[in-house]
């Protein structure tokens, strides 16, 4: 024994039951430590629910527009002046004789139910119809010519600050000092909606109208920017899937331990933290300037977005192709089959659920991105709908993202209630595509 | 190595240091231990022995609640140290831990300076209030463990920097710093090549005069080098315990005289 | 003929391929398939890759080439006013591009008919440019004779250039497709060789990464030059004011715009670093598995969620409640829009990324450290600041550098919430401006790539991409240096 081994004088053992004051002190300060961890946890959880609680209070009224409804005979006097139901000649009548035949029939029918005016004009009474209506009946009426001279009941587009008024966004307070609207014509909304003229309705065309100006926020809808979204997910789909898929099999399966692999190990784990609005930059200057496609269509935002996703989508494959056990590999080499036999018979059919996932949650971010897709020009107004594909895909569109900063960016706060609005569509999308990688996941999820 | 044999077995009539009655162990739906009686006596270093999965090192992790720190793990029975009960819902297994002290199978050295490593228990328990203390703190321990000549001249250096068999001395020398009661120690040569481990042997022998040790071990060689009393434990059950001369040649179980012979296990 | 038609000829040429040779290795096996190197099967798909490979690489070679030469054929042949210098050339050739698009439209919708020397003819009254602009091609000005003339040898020489391009694609293509048959013989190693092309495919596809980080550099460095052969490069990164105006005396000084970058991430580093820390440590250490089931998933939902709506949350919400209950009161400014705002929206958004990586790497920390410490009776808390944080630190240290990168990159929140003035300023409610604002506003709207106006959107980028690159580089190293550690 030596003689450091002689035991020293221990301290003074209290009780263990009792806490001294150091120990009381300890166990507050692990009291502490573990309320930062909880109040981090809660501070997030917060943030999530307020924001998404902002975002749907703010547009879920977007889905609702207010309509006006009144009965409008569509007098072939003034819509077919020729008189033979000739929609090449018809096409001549523009929204101008339109909006008179609409302002007309307003008028009558406020006369007919004993409507008071108050003091207003005329042409404050027809502000309240919004500059778009004319234009959807004049589409209406050439889509279907054998409706002249038939009376319909028309529901119309009312103008954005009435909506607003119904949507309480607009207030008497808020008119007196807005150049669009006064209070006298909000106190003569009120009386259309006792009339039931005036009715807040579900709004498809939100869904399918394609944007609108400045002036008319009423009318502005997502059918561009979902079908550009679309459109771009197919691509975006087809090019990276089996470019990252063959990718993601050459370097796990064949590639050799090589300086060369190497560079492109290190290239796909820098690709996959480059900042997006990089990969903008190189879509403006290779795909627009270089090559010459067309700006703002759905083909340039594609090939830019699949660049921009590939590495996440090579990373999330190679892990699932890494899953499956060498013991597999082996089996399938042992009977004689070729490397290729083995990968495409044994291994990607096991690695599948898992490369699926990750692809549906690589497209899921594709789709929320925003930035690149600006730099390439799909953030301009464009109202007219790309065709069908092939040639589609080369029309301008725009995308559901970029649709959202577009309207955030406009000064009639009625374009704030349409941006969230988007986004809830797109948080839908969201939703589905990351519940079906959930489902797949745990449907084929296989433990070895 | 003279294999067999019997270190002096004067097991003087000491005090029992801590006193296990009824110990029961689940772990969720599985049975570990079952019924375990043990009197852990004072400056005595005493030998769990038994083959694997037998509960030996459940038992032992009991006796300082590091058990708690397994979610499904559920203790009944009572377990007593010096006649307070350890899992009354007052004591804190904080400082418990701090009375009875844990070396672990594979040596785990945090990712520190030596000086670190061994500071780190007094530290934490406040008990040294300056610099000179800790130091002294520090250096007694090390020289304990049977580390101060080779580790004087590199505290500096990282801990996980030493070989295996130092990194179990310093694991050491870590326990005993904050001067526990108990030490416990979970198959502690297990990772160790034969001259570290006579190295650790030794100085387990030399612990007793401080501490009272409580030993597992798959060995029962080491089992009858180190200790004075032996346990041995077989399927969740205490199946033996007595004097380690008496449990190695005059066996009372014939599950214990199985196993010694190396029949079972 | 079109590129189109004759994919889909050479398609139906590689499925003819496929079925003849398949039936050839048939027949010669005499009904005993064991005495054929490969399966039928590969013997047809030797067949129709014979057919398709040096078909598409005629194409492809043609499609770059065709081009070259008949430029330089059409240029030659323009006047010597319009070739004066390599833009004026270049802009004649724009027009001549655009009036031979225009007539094939315009003679497709019959507005423009040819005669039978093939000289375009108006149909109807009046100009070139109102017969175009009949079939719906707009043009800026009326047609000048050169220019209409070149356009129509421009005409011919595609169109000639077309009929010999088929031509040539389809004599490679049946070369390949006879060479395949007479190569079936039984003895013929078509799996290896159709292997062989798939692996080269494969390799082609995993090359696209570098292709990449090729295209990224190429198309930054080169305007990146331009740029600086027009603005000096010490002005641009050591300039102190940032003012581009179109009067031709921009100033475009780097420094406030690398100002706001930082002072933006940085207030988004110091949300989202102890946030996203401390929630991993408590999932991590304290959560029971039923807590961190819930909220481990819950918190990655904000990873989840596009920026453009935290760029939106950041507009309606964030900037307006910090403007009227901190900066008003305070008297530090009225702007919604400021470093504060975007700061800590951005903060938010690397909260789940901090967390989850901090996650992954207190986990990788051995449970024998955990032992350790708890056996010489520590607590928790004690565990986690002593040794795990120590233990973990360069992991931590590697996901925060990757959150700082992100944070200096992200470009929807900072378009959204931090403003367009470029200012040196200290005051974190006063409205700022980053680089990736500025590239965003200089690329979009009209644009005019030979002013440094819009160039220095590249420099920007470049400059933005270097210092992604250094952070991404380096926390890479620190993290894979620290999963070797415990390895």
């Amino acid at each position: 024994m030596t003689d450091a081994a002689v035991p020293t004088a221990r301290p003074h053992r209290a009780s263990l039951l009792a806490d001294d004051a150091r120990m009381k002190r300890r166990k507050a300060a692990e009291t502490r430590f573990r309320l930062y961890g909880l109040s981090a946890i809660a501070v997030s959880l917060a943030t999530l629910a307020i924001m998404l609680w902002t975002i749907f209070s703010d547009g879920v009224s977007a889905f609702y527009q207010a309509k006006l409804t009144f009965p409008v005979t569509l007098s072939s006097d003034l819509l077919d002046p020729m008189g033979n139901g000739n929609r090449d000649e018809m096409v001549k009548v523009t929204t101008v004789g339109y909006n008179k035949l609409l302002t007309r029939a307003f008028e009558a029918e406020l006369a007919a139910k004993g409507i008071d005016t108050g003091e207003l004009s005329n042409k404050d009474v027809n502000a309240l119809i919004s500059k778009d209506a004319a234009g959807d009946l004049r589409a209406m009426v050439l889509a279907n010519p054998a409706v002249l001279d038939t009376t319909i009941t028309a529901k119309m587009l009312a103008a954005g600050r009435i909506d607003g008024y119904l949507k309480g966004r607009v207030t008497m307070q808020t008119a007196e000092r807005d150049g669009q609207i006064s209070p006298e014509q909000l106190q003569f909304a009120d009386r259309l909606i006792d009339a039931g003229i005036l009715s807040s309705q579900w709004n498809w065309d939100f869904f399918t109208n394609p944007d609108a100006s400045d002036q008319r926020p009423e009318a502005a809808g997502l059918g561009v920017a979902i079908l550009g979204s679309l459109y771009l997910m197919i691509l975006v789909a087809v090019m990276c899937v089996p470019v990252g898929v063959a990718a993601s099999i050459y370097l796990e399966e064949f590639a050799p331990k090589n300086r060369w692999t190497d560079l492109i190990e290190v290239n796909i784990s820098n690709l996959a933290a480059v900042p997006s609005i990089v990969y903008g930059i190189l879509g403006l200057a290779i795909f627009i300037n270089f090559m010459g496609f067309p700006q703002s269509s759905t083909l340039v935002g594609a090939l830019v977005i699949s660049l921009m996703v590939l590495p996440t989508i090579i990373i999330a494959t190679r892990a699932s192709i890494r899953a499956v056990p060498p013991s597999i590999r082996d089996a399938a080499l042992g009977v004689g089959a070729s490397k290729m036999q083995m990968v495409v018979h044994h291994v990607l059919p096991l690695a599948a659920p898992g490369i699926l996932t990750g692809t549906i949650l690589g497209l899921a971010t594709a789709l929320g991105e925003t930035a690149p897709l600006l730099l390439i020009g799909m953030v301009a107004f464009v109202d007219n709908y790309p065709s069908a594909p092939v040639e589609g895909f080369l029309d301008p569109a725009t995308a559901l993202p970029v649709q959202v900063y577009g309207w955030a960016q406009r000064a009639d706060p009625a374009f704030i209630e349409r941006s969230s609005g988007a986004i809830i569509v797109l948080l839908a999308f969201l939703v589905v595509m990351n519940v079906a990688a959930i489902i797949l996941r745990r449907k084929f999820e296989r433990r070895w | 190595m003279d294999d067999m044999r019997i270190v002096e077995r004067t097991v003087n009539t000491k005090a029992s240091k801590i006193s296990a009655k009824g110990v029961q162990v689940h772990y969720g739906a599985t049975h570990a231990l079952k019924d375990v009686d043990v009197e852990i006596l004072e400056n005595t270093v005493t030998a769990f022995i038994g083959p694997s999965g037998c509960g030996k090192s459940t038992f032992l992790r009991c006796l300082n609640r590091m058990n708690d720190t397994i979610p499904s793990c559920r203790v009944d029975g009572s377990i007593t140290l010096d006649g307070e009960n350890i899992y009354d819902p007052r004591v804190d297994p904080v400082r418990l831990r701090a009375r009875v002290g844990m070396v672990f199978q594979k040596p785990n050295p945090f990712p520190k300076s030596i000086y670190d490593n061994v500071a780190y228990g007094p530290k934490i328990h406040g008990l040294a209030r300056t610099k000179a203390e800790l130091d002294e703190i520090v250096e007694t321990s090390l020289r304990k463990a049977a580390l101060w000549n080779e580790a004087k001249d590199r505290l500096a250096s990282p801990g996980t920097g030493l070989s295996g068999g130092q990194q179990q001395r310093l694991c050491i020398a870590r326990a005993i710093a904050t001067s526990p009661e108990v030490l416990l120690m979970d198959e502690p040569c297990s990772a160790l090549d034969p001259i570290a481990t006579a190295q650790v042997e030794e100085l387990i022998d030399e612990l007793r005069a401080s501490f009272s040790v409580v030993i597992v071990t798959h060995s029962m060689q080491q089992a009858a080098r180190v200790s004075q009393k032996t346990a041995f434990f077989h399927l969740g059950n205490l199946v033996e315990y007595g004097e380690t001369g008496q449990v190695f040649t005059t066996p009372q179980d014939p599950r214990t005289e199985a196993y010694i012979t190396g029949r079972i296990g | 003929m079109t590129v189109f038609l004759l994919l889909c000829l050479m398609l139906v040429l590689a499925v003819a391929a496929f079925v003849v040779c398949r039936a050839r290795a048939l027949a010669l096996s005499g009904g005993k398939i064991g005495v054929l190197h490969s399966l039928p099967g590969y013997y047809g798909w030797h067949g129709a890759i014979m057919v398709l490979l040096p078909g598409l690489a005629v194409l492809l070679v043609w499609l770059v080439v065709q081009p070259m030469v008949i430029e330089s054929r059409i240029s030659a042949t323009l006047p010597a006013e319009l070739t004066a210098d390599d833009s004026a050339r270049a802009l004649a050739m724009a027009d001549v591009r655009r009036l031979a698009a225009g007539l094939d439209v315009a003679i497709a919708a019959g507005s423009v008919t040819v005669d039978a020397s093939g000289t375009p003819q108006i149909a109807g009254s009046g100009t070139m440019r109102e017969a175009l602009a009949e079939a719906g091609v707009a043009l800026a000005e009326d047609v000048s004779p050169q220019i209409l003339t070149a356009a129509q040898a421009y005409r011919g020489l595609s169109a000639t250039g077309a009929a010999w391009r088929a031509l040539a694609v389809l004599a490679a293509a049946l070369a390949g497709f006879a060479l395949a048959v007479r190569m079936t013989e039984p003895e013929l190693r078509a799996r290896n060789r159709v292997e062989g092309v798939v692996e080269g495919l494969l390799m082609a596809a995993s090359t696209i990464a570098i292709l990449t980080t090729v295209g990224i550099v190429w198309s930054m460095l080169s305007e990146t030059f331009n740029f600086f052969s027009m603005y000096p490069a010490a002005d641009f990164f050591f300039g102190l004011t940032w003012s581009p105006n179109f009067r031709g005396d921009s100033e475009l000084g780097f420094i406030p715009l690398l100002w706001g970058t930082l002072y933006i991430s940085l207030i988004s580093m110091l949300v989202a670093v102890p946030i996203g820390l401390f929630a991993a440590i408590y999932l991590a250490e304290y959560a029971s598995p039923a807590v961190r089931g819930w909220v481990k998933p819950l918190i990655e939902v904000i990873a989840g969620i596009p920026t453009v709506v935290f760029g939106l949350f950041a507009l309606v919400t964030v900037g307006p409640l910090l403007r009227d209950y901190f900066a008003e009161p305070l008297g530090l400014g009225n702007s919604g829009s400021s470093v504060m705002t975007a700061g800590i929206v951005i903060g938010i958004l690397n909260i789940p990324f901090i967390s989850s990586l901090a996650d992954d790497i207190i986990n990788a920390v051995p449970q024998a450290l955990r032992d350790g410490s708890y056996g010489l009776g520590a607590t928790k808390s004690e565990t986690v600041r002593q040794v795990i944080i120590p233990a973990a630190l360069p992991g931590i240290v590697g996901a925060v550098l990757l959150a700082a990168s992100r944070a200096i990159g992200e470009t929807m929140i900072v378009s959204m919430g931090a403003g367009a003035a470029a200012k040196l300023d200290l005051n974190p409610f006063e409205a700022m401006t980053t680089m990736t604002v500025k590239i965003v506003g200089q690329l979009t709207g009209d644009t005019d790539f030979a002013s440094p106006e819009t160039l220095v959107a590249f420099a920007l980028g470049m400059t933005l991409f270097v210092i992604t690159l250094g952070l991404n580089i380096l926390a890479l190293y620190v993290v894979r240096k620290y999963r070797e550690q415990y390895e």
